[in-house]
């Protein structure tokens, strides 16, 4: 079995990565360790608009519910309101995943693309220190995968880069530990994205409500992995459903843990083998947003390898041209989000309180939290005073 | 000295990979849909037993 690049993981950053490669004339396999693309479900579902500008996805059929905006609650709940009057239109859905992975999928087989499931990659095969491809197992059959180029789109997990030999484990203050409900029978009328922050809701992370349907919303939590202890993101998301009143009538159509990783970026190629997405690291580490990463870094990927093949030119050297040019498209970003991440750390509630009420009537000019960082300069010039050089340019 | 390793309560276990991806002995992988921990090469830490966000993971003696 012989391809021009396997792709190990059918998620959206393999997908994206395959169709990119697929149609830039590269023989493509994407192997997928699951019964289904996109199932089961691990996110919250929430997304950015600004992917209907990219075109990569026709159906709509993805889009559970629009959303007006986010409210961003401080421990003692002050709501600080970001909507689309006030900031464009540039807000988010609140997305089903299956049939969004499903969508990004089809596009890969459409564009030429080959899919094998319940696949699981085992190791590489190397010959002379030379990476050649992938072992796998398919139902109970052994494969040698043989291909010019391997991309590992393998989550959070990471062994295709472990196998490889770049370090991708995540220290403890580097991931998310996350658990999420879905719940039907809750109350949530408002086409708004609800984030809660404070120590005692959920250290180093916060909680989500996003909802899906007026009846039906995504509840999570994420802890950060250091102030962690065992199973505590699962007690205190119960906590909250049980104390919020539009909460606590809720039934659980379904329930995911999760594991987000919140780090910098890190060496994302070696040899003729490149990661992607969450194995990646491809992640916001101040949101734990990541599709639309992959979304981006997946173009750049595909595009990136089939040149790689139609050159005939498989070294790491060819290949390091992807790796500076997701750095360029959103590397500077990780990087400035890490730092407000490690910021907010150190910030007890009593402050995240302060700011909240200093920003509850802001007029904020931009949907993102690049306008959030601004307006708390501008309120709080002397205590963020280490923020300024992360908004600058 | 009594040792400990680290040991998955598969019952419990969400499958979410977070444990794989914290352990720095590169001692946890999926078997059968959920994870497992290599005896031989768990330290004990306790790293992915904190880490757990439903509590799945356990400290037990080693034999």
């Amino acid at each position: 079995m012989k391809y021009d690049v396997v792709v190990v993981g059918g998620g959206p950053a393999g997908s994206v990565t395959a169709r990119f490669a697929a149609e830039g004339g590269a023989k493509v396999l994407v192997i997928e360790r699951r019964k289904e693309i996109g199932v089961p479900v691990l996110c919250g579902e929430g997304i950015s608009k600004k992917i209907d500008s990219w075109g990569m996805l026709d159906s709509r059929n993805w889009i559970s519910r629009e959303m007006d905006g986010a409210r961003i609650y401080s421990p003692n709940k002050t709501m600080v309101k970001l909507s689309a009057e006030k900031a464009g239109n540039e807000t988010g859905y609140v997305i089903h995943r299956d049939l969004f992975d499903q969508e990004l999928a089809r596009k890969a087989m459409r564009a030429g693309a080959e899919y094998m499931m319940n696949t699981k990659a085992v190791g590489l095969i190397k010959e002379d220190g030379r990476i050649k491809g992938v072992k796998a197992m398919h139902f109970n059959e052994k494969l040698e995968i043989e291909a010019d180029i391997v991309v590992g789109a393998d989550g959070v997990e990471s062994n295709v880069g472990k196998w490889a030999g770049i370090d991708t484990t995540l220290k403890p203050n580097d991931i998310e530990s996350c658990l999420q409900y879905t719940l039907a029978n809750v109350d949530c009328e408002d086409p708004f994205t609800d984030f809660f922050l404070g120590k005692k809701i959920a250290p180093g992370g916060y909680i989500w409500v996003f909802p899906k349907g007026k009846d039906v919303a995504n509840v999570g939590i994420g802890v950060l992995g250091s102030l962690s202890r065992p199973g505590l993101a699962k007690k205190l998301l119960d906590d909250f459903i049980k104390s919020d009143p539009r909460l606590r009538k809720g039934q659980p159509l379904r329930v995911l843990a999760g594991a987000v990783p919140v780090s910098l970026p890190i060496k994302t190629v070696k040899d003729n083998l490149i990661l992607v997405g969450d194995a990646a690291r491809q992640v916001d580490p101040l949101t734990g947003g990541g599709l639309t990463h992959c979304l981006e870094v997946g173009k750049i990927a595909g595009e990136v390898v089939a040149e790689a093949v139609n050159e005939q030119n498989f070294s790491e050297e060819f290949l390091m041209k992807y790796e500076r040019m997701w750095k360029e498209r959103i590397g500077k970003k990780l990087e400035r989000n890490y730092k407000v991440k490690e910021l907010m750390l150190d910030l007890d509630d009593k402050t995240l309180d302060k700011f909240a009420d200093s920003l509850k009537d802001y007029n904020f000019d931009e949907f993102s939290t690049k306008g959030l960082i601004k307006a708390l300069v501008k309120k709080h010039p002397s205590l963020f005073v280490k923020l300024i050089p992360l908004v600058k340019g | 000295m009594v040792r400990h390793k680290a040991k998955v309560n598969r019952e419990v276990c969400l499958s979410c990979g977070g444990c794989i991806a914290i352990c720095n002995q590169d001692a946890i992988r999926m078997v059968e849909g959920k994870a497992y921990v290599n005896d031989s090469a768990c330290i004990g830490c306790g790293i992915c037993i904190n880490f757990c966000p439903v509590g799945a993971i356990e400290k037990v003696d080693a034999v």
